[in-house]
């Protein structure tokens, strides 16, 4: 186990520089941008002298830039991410009250996708060069080039707008006021088409992978050695393909993470999911930068944090990584 | 000269090779044909679409029909019109934002790679970070605080996308100069300069370019995104930028929504065909079905 | 009734645009207890060979033979729900490159376990675990291996494992392929020791696939010769070695350090394989033959039954 505990050790060290990058990029953002950075860190459009003044001293803006940046890297980790000017509050506060939602949307569909795409994988795969694989094969292509936020649209012009199966915005029904599981359930029936765009948007990378990865490990030694060895060949694709080659997908899922929560943030707009996706777009259109920076860090910071589970969870299936 | 004319040659085998290869994959093929006729498209903009996309005299939201294929929008200005003269937007941001995307990947990769050390190692760690966190955000803040022309959305998608060639370069860079031929022009006293541009780019460039063409699909959805956000370009009519304007009216003129998505997918699918052509091309172990006879 | 007869076996393998004809008419018969040695160089078919006795083969390949009896069974005519029944059961393998002949993410045991329940279904955890350690000990592996992983163990236990699960239902006919090719000297003799150890003590029928013939000679009663394809050479290990008769056998025995006679040079033998996508109309070995006849261009010489022994020369012939 000790194997495994020096793997994680050094993932998560291998995480750090990730992050002081990202703290990295948005100092330079702030300090390229037109205007003022005590500005932009105040959420003012017109700050005061004294605002300015206590700002540029508690950021140490009036120091040298290289210790700016360690005070900006300081503020950063504590989670001090500067004012929100257009709901006046502090960054952090507003990412904390609604990363939930956009987690849970992204989460969910990734891990819906990641099943579904080695499921159909799978299943495809059994028919190789068949007409059922072709029509796979292309339909992956197709939802691959799709924009998350059309099918959203296309989704709820089928189902809301003309079937009236499902609602066409929100969380939950702010005219009932539900509690426990009906409340519950009335979330996961708001959570329906959006899961359902992001989910359909991320198959395509997990089926093509699992796909190509069938193929390879269909043709590995030690599957020649289970047929050899009269297993059925039921057992040996179950067992032993199929935990082979579900491996590049797991890799996989804590970067296709990142284009799940890009694909999230648009999908949430389309849907108004009380998610981060709206509070960008607010940010971009009142040119709120510090909201804006403060969003691309937690995200990023998220993302890491996703990475290295998946890491985690990669050394659990494959032994060979814990002894690298 | 007698040399020259036969590197002349030479090539031009090599380019009648590379079709003869490229021709086996059918996706490819597929592919090639309909970014064909979106440049032509693009190229006779004004001679294909029957109207003005920006003039508003038909009348509002008319649905398909003869006189307009795609109906109208909501200030009744033709759809179809309008998503002839966005295929010039997405055509540009798809090979501009992926051209310089791959110029600076194939530079730092193949600098990064070759002589490796301490900077290859920032650089990798660089790449990393880029890849793992996506640049979608980034392109989004950049372009929120600097600006939405359509030159920028280019130039920020490129300078944003470039981590992934880069890899791709680095990889071949790294294997390429333990090569024999690599080490005899080093052994003969060529330049590092000139092995890196006359050996390991020429050489190692193939992944890149075909990575290249699954990546100009990626600009293209990228402004797009931009573009649905509200910060596309204000001066030119692009295809997010009509879902964009359309969204409102979706319920009662579904057209104006659809159609210019419909083509955002074919142009993507066509990028990503080529693509995989082209890997195909480049790469003919990864479909030779078969095993390699082991005796 | 021979133990194993193949007649006029031949394989190919369809590529993109052409097919390379691997293994072409090859004959011999194998008698119960025979430890036959096919001896070549990589390319020569032996590999392919030994898959297609299995019926192993790749789906790009195709196996047609006049006759391939396994102990009185046509298996040429076997559907894949027989060919089950007798592998392992039967007939086992134990292949080249031991590092990957098991599933990197599962435990041996595990692997081994289901490899039992293949076609003893009701044996329990614990009766297997038992008997894998006995046949653990066998081959001087300790039990703990069991638990471990592939990557876990070096080359030369992997191959014991493998040699170990070879044995697991008691087969009749082990094949081994190339298995002491990847492994340190010391290792391998170890090895071969241990088989030939085996091999007697469960009264097995192996073939022992090797491009060394020194391996042949310490471990095999008979030999094939191979060579791109074509059985040059076959028959008891002491005539074949000590006498050879096919110039290519010659040749071979010259190349090996331990087996040549006297002080002779070591000699290679010059030249490389015939291109099997179309091989020569004449004799295979042509080209790098230093005894050949003009004949042997054009004309492909026939085999020549000598008593227990068959050599494909024109030398021999006349």
């Amino acid at each position: 186990m000790s194997g495994f505990v020096r793997f994680i050790t050094r993932r998560v060290i291998s995480i750090i520089p990730m992050v002081l990058l990202i703290v990295l990029i948005n100092f330079f953002i702030i300090h390229l941008a037109p205007g003022n950075p005590a500005q932009i860190i105040s959420g003012l459009e017109q700050p005061s002298q004294e605002v300015i003044k206590a700002l540029e001293h508690r950021y140490g803006l009036d120091k040298p830039l290289v210790v700016q940046l360690g005070i900006y890297f300081k503020n950063a980790l504590k989670g001090d991410l500067g004012y929100s000017y257009i709901y006046s509050e502090p960054v952090i506060t507003l990412i904390k009250e609604r990363i939930g939602a956009t987690l849970l949307l992204t989460l969910t569909s990734a891990v819906l996708a990641f099943i579904s795409g080695t499921l159909l994988a799978a299943w495809s795969s059994r028919y190789k060069k068949g007409i059922l694989d072709s029509i796979l094969s292309i339909l992956s292509y197709v939802l691959y080039a799709m924009p998350s936020f059309w099918l959203a649209l296309i989704l709820i012009l089928i189902f809301s707008s003309n079937l009236r199966w499902f609602p066409t915005a929100g969380m939950f029904n702010v005219r009932l006021s539900l509690h426990g599981f009906s409340r519950f359930g009335d979330i996961l029936y708001h959570l329906f088409l959006p899961v359902l765009t992001l989910t359909l948007i991320q198959i395509p990378v997990y089926f093509r992978v699992t796909r190509s990865s069938i193929f390879q490990v269909s043709r590995d030694e030690y599957i020649l050695t289970m047929t050899a060895a009269g297993l059925e060949r039921k057992k040996i694709f179950n067992k032993y393909v199929l935990k082979n080659a579900i491996l590049p997908s797991v890799t996989i899922f804590g970067l296709t993470l990142g284009y799940a929560i890009t694909g999230s943030a648009l999908v949430e707009i389309v849907f108004a999911w009380p998610g981060m996706g709206r509070l960008m777009l607010d940010a971009v259109f009142k040119r709120d930068y510090n909201l804006l920076l403060g969003i691309y860090f937690v995200l990023a910071v998220c993302i890491c944090i996703a990475i290295l589970l998946t890491d985690v969870f990669y050394a659990i299936l494959d032994p060979r990584i814990r002894y690298k | 000269m007698q040399s020259e004319k036969v590197m002349i040659k030479r090539k031009s085998n090599n380019i009648i090779k590379f079709w003869h290869s490229y021709r086996q994959s059918l996706y490819g093929l597929i592919g090639f044909a309909i970014l064909l006729i979106f440049i032509i498209v693009a190229l006779f903009a004004p001679i294909i679409s029957p109207y003005n996309p920006h003039a508003m005299k038909g009348e509002v939201l008319l649905s398909p029909s003869l006189s307009h294929l795609m109906g109208t929008d909501h200030l009744g200005r033709d759809v179809f019109s309008r998503i002839v003269y966005g295929t010039r937007v997405s055509l540009s941001v798809g090979f501009i934002a992926a051209g310089l995307s791959a110029i600076i990947g194939i530079f730092i990769g193949s600098f990064s790679g070759y002589y490796g050390g301490i900077v290859d190692e920032i650089v990798d760690k660089i790449v990393d970070t880029f890849l793992m966190i996506p640049a979608f955000f980034l392109i989004l803040i950049i372009v929120a605080i600097f600006g939405n022309s359509i030159f920028y959305i280019m130039l920020v998608i490129g300078l944003t996308t470039w981590p992934q060639n880069a890899r791709l370069m680095r990889a071949q860079a790294l294997s390429l100069r333990e090569r024999t031929f690599v080490m005899v022009a080093r052994a003969t006293g060529e330049s590092n300069i000139r092995i890196l541009f006359t050996h390991i780019i020429p050489n190692g460039i193939y992944p890149v370019l075909a990575n290249t063409a699954l990546q100009m699909g990626g600009a293209i959805l990228t402004e797009a995104a931009l573009s649905f956000l509200g910060l596309g370009d204000p001066n030119f009519v692009s295809w997010g930028k009509m879902i964009y304007q359309a969204r409102p009216y979706m319920t009662f003129a579904w057209w104006a929504v659809v159609f210019p998505g419909i083509f955002i997918v074919l142009a993507v699918v066509s990028f990503s065909f080529i693509g995989d052509g082209l890997q195909y091309t480049f790469n003919p172990k990864l479909n030779v079905k078969q095993k390699k006879v082991s005796a | 009734m021979s133990f194993m007869r193949l007649k006029n076996v031949d394989i190919s393998y369809k590529l993109e645009n052409t097919s390379v004809r691997a293994v072409r008419s090859f004959s011999c018969d194998i008698e119960r207890g025979d430890i036959v040695g096919i001896v070549g160089e990589s390319g020569s078919g032996k590999s392919t060979l030994a898959l297609g006795i299995m019926r192993l083969l790749p789906p790009n390949a195709s196996l047609s033979a006049e006759t391939m009896l396994f102990d009185g069974r046509n298996i040429l005519s076997f559907n894949q729900d027989e060919l089950r029944k007798i592998r392992w059961k039967e007939i086992s393998v134990v292949f080249q490159k031991a590092m990957n002949a098991l599933s990197p993410v599962h435990k041996i045991f595990t692997q081994m376990y289901d490899v039992i329940i293949a076609h003893s279904p009701d044996t329990s955890k614990g009766k297997a675990y038992k008997m894998l350690t006995e046949l653990f000990s066998k081959v001087n592996l300790p039990s703990k291996v069991l638990n471990m992983y592939p990557h876990e163990l070096s080359g030369g236990m992997m191959q014991r494992v493998m040699i170990t699960m070879s044995l697991i239902h008691n087969p009749k006919m082990i094949i081994f392929d190339e298995v002491t090719t990847a492994l340190d000297v010391i290792t391998q003799g170890q090895l071969l020791d241990e088989i030939n150890r085996l091999v007697r003590e469960f009264g097995l029928t192996a073939i022992i696939i090797t491009h060394d013939i020194g391996v042949v000679n310490e471990v095999c009663n008979k030999v094939a010769v191979m060579y791109a394809g074509e059985l040059l050479e076959f028959g008891k290990v002491k005539d074949v070695i000590f006498s050879p008769m096919h110039p290519y056998t010659k040749a071979l025995v010259k190349s090996h350090p331990d087996l040549r006679i006297g002080n002779e040079l070591i000699k290679g033998i010059p030249g490389s394989l015939p291109d099997l996508t179309d091989p020569p109309g004449g004799c295979i070995f042509y080209p790098r033959c230093d005894v050949r006849l003009d004949l042997c261009k054009s004309v492909k010489p026939e085999v020549s039954v000598l008593g227990d022994r068959i050599v494909k020369c024109h030398r021999i012939q006349r």
